[in-house]
């Protein structure tokens, strides 16, 4: 250790430099005392630490202390500024007392007298917590699984519609809602079908309910016809009393002899064989159509029936189960029959069994009549809503122009009675059968007698433009070849119960639904006609009327009209034709020849000049004559008579 | 009746927006009790198991009334899709002018040439019974 180099060690420098001046000089601050370095390390002990410490192992022992010691504790903090020295004392103090107590009970509990000490039982180590764990993690995968399952059905049922093209039920409602009337009714969802909308004030409901088509039901009827229109998403049910197919079926008989059936469908009810008994595939359209048309028919046939028995006709009429029976003209009767198939049992409501009838018997209908029983109900529905103009600001909507004006025009009751008389559905609708059996057996009469007669030609033409209960037809009186020489026309209107002819010379003549009357008349007219083209021939060929007459008085009595007659001489004077002509014979033409070429005197007649008196008419044969026709035999005949030989 | 429509379409549609809340709450409590199920942080009585069965339980059916508010809101959508089709009054008239215009311009067309078809028939028929009635054949 002698050897050992001297080592100097320069202490670091204790004091901390307080300041370095502009020119490196390093000031120091004084060293502390060694009170004052006491008193600062001093205040460097935490007391709090250890006493914490101290604290929760006296935490078992009194508590009392504990919150004592803290107060005490935490006030020399404050006052440590004071007195540095204070915490320390408090510190100690405590500790003191700290102390004491544990020697207290240290002795106490060594006397085992007053207290014994035991152990205390360590806590068993708690296996909760995992076996806690496990349990929540079971418990949460059940509840992810619940949620799973909930989002699966909600995203399967979605998948399903998109990808397998499933009719979306709220499209279908819109298109529904888009045709049809519908509302909501607590949780279901109800439509109208009826026409009230549109005017009618018939009591029946027609109340129709929409659901949606089980999902599997579509997919069944997709599968079935996969190329077909897609299914609809909507199910509609109609009332029982609504389903299935009816039409109004019109018949007029005469004598228990079918004359015409009309009938009234839609053109869906054509064919009732597209209409299944089960209209689940059908769609719901034609289903709601089929239901409203069954609506429409019941309601045109209580208001005929209502009619029907409130009406008072001559003849009246009969109102028996689904059918209506009117007489239309003596003899020929008219039956209003409803026919309504359910679908349940097929022909049990057809009257007598009409529609196989009609079917077997008329195929075709009368599409007229089947129009315009649609057009009247449709009409009265139409004036129901539309009330003429202008609109009272108070008082009822709905009287007629007419009657608006009776308040100011002063009408008195038997106007006002007047006014009020309308004509009823029944009333139109058998007027319009009457004019119907009017227009036929005129075309009968006329077709007839065109056929009988085949002299002078008979033209009839229809016109086109008529109403239901009126048409008008013209009737050409001529003969081929002279057409323009003489032509007979007449005009028949054919009304409901009568006929009105206007003649050609202008006489308007009212004929009854007895069709012999037209037929005698016609016939009348074509005698008329063959004498005054006899006479226009006459004319042209240079002949003189001597007389005519169109009514003769002598001869035969004639069951039709009278005879008529006319003499015609020969342009040289020396000829005469006497025509006459009666309705029930027929033409007979006669000729006369003055002076005759050879005179022979005899005892009476001694002079030819007597010969210019006219001598006896000698008839002539028609039928054995040339010519193809009256006319044309006539023109020959004074042809012949007129040329000199 | 008029007053009373729109009284029962506004409860309606307050029903709606209560539905529709209703149904995003519960999703929301429904969720924030399985949450502090799962915490698990309740001391009871209860035996360990049968606390864990009734978290269990418990869980599952708020998971149920999850699913089931879910469905309901679906059920919401469908409601108020409904709603707005059956009350839909403008579009709906919409619907009916355009149908009304379809159907008149096709009652016109079908009048134009049923009247066409009138006149060319009441010519040749004219025609027909001129030739008829002069032929002799009868």
């Amino acid at each position: 250790m002698a050897n050992s180099v001297n080592i100097s060690i320069e202490a670091p420098i204790e004091n901390q430099i307080q300041e370095i001046t502009y020119d490196g000089q390093e000031i120091y601050q004084a060293p502390l005392s060694m009170s004052e370095n006491l008193a600062r390390l001093a205040q460097k002990i935490d007391f709090s630490k250890t006493e914490d410490e101290f604290c929760n192992i006296k935490k078992e022992g009194e508590s009392t202390s504990e919150t004592k010691s803290e107060d005490e504790s935490k006030e020399p903090g404050y006052q440590s500024s004071l007195w540095p020295w204070d915490s320390v004392r408090n510190k100690l103090k405590n500790a003191l007392t700290e102390v004491c107590v544990l020697a207290d009970v240290l002795s106490i509990a060594k006397e085992k007298r007053y207290m014994v000490l035991d152990p205390i039982q360590a806590e068993p180590v708690d296996s909760r917590p995992m076996v806690q764990v496990y349990g929540r993690k079971k418990a949460l995968g059940a509840a992810g699984a619940v949620l799973l399952a909930g989002v699966e059905r909600l995203r399967a049922s979605e998948t399903m519609r998109m990808t397998r093209n499933m009719p979306d039920f709220h499209i279908d409602l819109l298109r529904l809602r888009q045709n049809w009337r519908l509302k909501k009714v607590s949780n279901t969802i109800v439509g109208d079908l009826s026409y009230r909308t549109a005017g009618s004030k018939f009591s029946q409901t027609g109340v129709f309910e929409v659901t949606k088509a089980p999902e599997e039901q579509i997919a069944q009827a997709m599968s079935m016809n996969a190329s077909g229109p897609a299914p609809s998403a909507l199910r509609v049910t109609v009332p029982p009393e609504l389903q299935g197919v009816a039409f109004i079926s019109v018949l007029c008989q005469k004598e228990q002899e079918d004359v015409v059936t009309a009938t009234l469908s839609s053109s869906a009810l054509n064919c009732p064989g597209t209409l299944p008994g089960d209209g689940a595939e059908l769609h719901w359209q034609q289903k709601l159509e089929a239901a409203q048309n069954v609506l429409f028919c019941k309601e045109l046939f209580a208001r005929l029936a209502a009619e029907a028995v409130q009406l008072d006709a001559t003849i009246p009429h009969m109102v028996v189960g689904n059918q209506i029976m009117a007489t239309v003209l003596p003899g020929i009767q008219l039956l209003i029959g409803l026919c309504h198939n359910n679908g349940q049992n097929t022909s049990n409501a057809n009257p007598e069994g009409v529609k196989t009838e009609g079917s077997s018997g008329k195929s075709d209908h009368d599409h007229v009549l089947e129009h315009s029983l649609h057009q009247l109900l449709r009409a009265v529905h139409h004036n129901n809503t539309h009330h003429p103009f202008p609109h009272p600001a108070t008082g009822p909507l709905g009287p007629s122009k007419r009657r608006s004006l009776a308040g100011p025009m002063a009408a008195d009751r038997y106007e006002l009675l007047e006014m009020s008389k309308e004509q009823s559905l029944l009333e139109q609708i058998i007027q319009q059968a009457q004019h119907f059996f009017m227009r036929r057996r005129s075309e009968y009469v006329l077709d007839t007698i065109a056929k009988e007669v085949k002299d002078p030609l008979i033209v009839s033409h229809w016109n086109a433009l008529n109403s239901p209960t009126q048409s008008c037809v013209k009737i050409n009186i001529m003969a081929y070849g002279y057409d323009a020489v003489c032509r007979t026309s007449l005009v028949v209107h054919v009304g409901e119960k009568t006929l009105k002819c206007i003649c050609r010379d202008g006489k308007v003549r009212h004929l009854s639904y007895e069709l012999q009357e037209l037929r005698d008349l016609i016939y009348c007219q074509i005698y008329q006609h063959q004498m005054t083209a006899v006479q226009a021939v006459g004319r042209c060929m240079g002949w003189q009327l001597l007389a005519s007459s169109a009514h003769l008085g002598s001869g035969p009595v004639e069951p039709l009209a009278n005879a008529s007659t006319c003499l015609l001489a020969s342009p040289t004077g020396d000829r005469m034709i006497a025509i006459r002509c009666e309705p029930s014979v027929g033409i007979q033409v006669f000729i006369a020849q003055s002076p005759r070429k050879d005179f022979f005197a005899s005892e009476l007649v001694q002079d030819k000049k007597w010969e210019n008196l006219g001598g006896a008419f000698k008839e002539i044969k028609l039928e054995k004559m040339e010519g193809k026709n009256f006319l044309n035999k006539m023109e020959l005949l004074m042809a012949c008579l007129s040329s000199p030989s | 009746m008029h007053r009373n429509l729109p009284q029962n379409k506004e409860a309606l549609l307050k029903s709606y927006t209560t539905r529709l809340k209703e149904d995003v709450k519960s999703m929301l409590e429904n969720f924030e009790e399985i949450i502090k199920l799962a915490k698990g942080e309740n001391d009871s009585q209860l035996n360990r198991m049968t606390q864990i069965e009734q978290d269990t339980y418990e869980m599952q059916v708020r998971a149920a009334n999850i699913v089931r508010a879910g469905e309901s809101l679906m059920k919401l959508v469908s409601d108020i899709k409904q709603y707005l089709i059956l009350n839909d009054f403008p579009s709906v008239n919409e619907a009916i002018t355009q149908n009304s215009k379809l159907f008149r311009t096709k009652q016109q067309e079908c009048d134009q040439k049923l009247m066409s078809l009138r006149d060319d028939i009441a010519a040749d028929l004219y025609d027909l019974e001129d030739e008829y009635f002069t032929s002799i054949y009868k």
